[in-house]
């Protein structure tokens, strides 16, 4: 039954991950090349450098959590502990969001007054 | 070994939630392009990015409560119990997606207030200095 579970919960983060990393690809572009003044190709270098960093960070996380999980006897069980596991990595996955967000929001406030004052 | 209706109920809310969580975002980031044009100053591009992010962060933090507020410890026999424990879940879970929906309008009215006064103040600056 684990072995199941271990299936399906690589299944559903590997499409999570690589979903919501595409996304992040394709609109972080923008704030990058605002923040390195609209040099392109190192925009490019550093977006996908960051693209593989999170795919690193994401997968290993998530395999690093299989080693906490629990004997699944029902297939009850199965959906369960399926489900709390995805849940914890969706809301990491969310809260670094978060903090990016926040992050790129304070250094192009920064960079604003550096540059008008 | 008696029938439990855990499984039913798990099979009831993962669609709920998840269909819910869609139509709302749906819903909200469809409209939000709106103050992100006026938050940025109608510049298209990184409005339609910022308002991507958000959307993503939302459907993020949302499943991710949806999902990890799922599991139900009692087994369920009754199907009178199911009902109530899956309202309790659904009802509880709907009232959290709205207080999230508001806070994001929130936000999104607060932006849109502080472009308008950065643009207001550009004007007055604009007007000051010839006469300087």
């Amino acid at each position: 039954m684990n072995t199941l579970a271990y299936l399906i919960y690589f299944i559903i983060t590997g499409f999570i991950t690589i979903w919501v990393g595409r996304r992040f690809f394709r609109n972080g572009r923008l704030f990058i090349l605002g923040l390195l003044r609209q040099d392109e190709s190192l925009t490019d270098a550093i977006n996908r450098i960051l693209l593989i960093g999170y795919y690193l960070l994401n997968l290993g996380y998530a395999a690093l959590m299989i080693s906490t999980w629990e004997t699944i006897t029902t297939y009850t069980e199965l959906l369960e502990s399926i489900t709390e596991m995805t849940a914890r990595i969706i809301l990491t996955l969310s809260l670094i969001h978060y903090c990016n967000m926040a992050g790129i929001y304070v250094i192009s406030k920064r960079k604003n007054t550096f540059t008008h004052s | 070994m008696q029938t439990t209706f855990n499984f039913l109920a798990y099979l009831i809310y993962l669609p709920v939630v998840i269909v819910l969580t869609w139509y709302v975002a749906h819903i909200l980031f469809r409209n939000s392009k709106v103050f992100m044009l006026d938050i940025f100053g109608g510049k298209t591009d990184i409005a339609g990015a910022t308002n991507r992010l958000f959307e993503t962060g939302f459907y993020l933090l949302n499943l991710g409560c949806a999902f990890y507020i799922m599991e139900i410890s009692t087994d369920i026999t009754e199907t009178r119990t199911m009902l109530e424990l899956l309202s309790t879940k659904i009802g509880g879970f709907c009232i959290y997606l709205g207080i999230m929906l508001f806070l994001n309008l929130y936000l999104f009215f607060r932006g849109r207030r502080i472009a308008k006064q950065k643009s207001r103040l550009a004007e007055a600056a604009a007007q000051l200095r010839p006469q300087a």
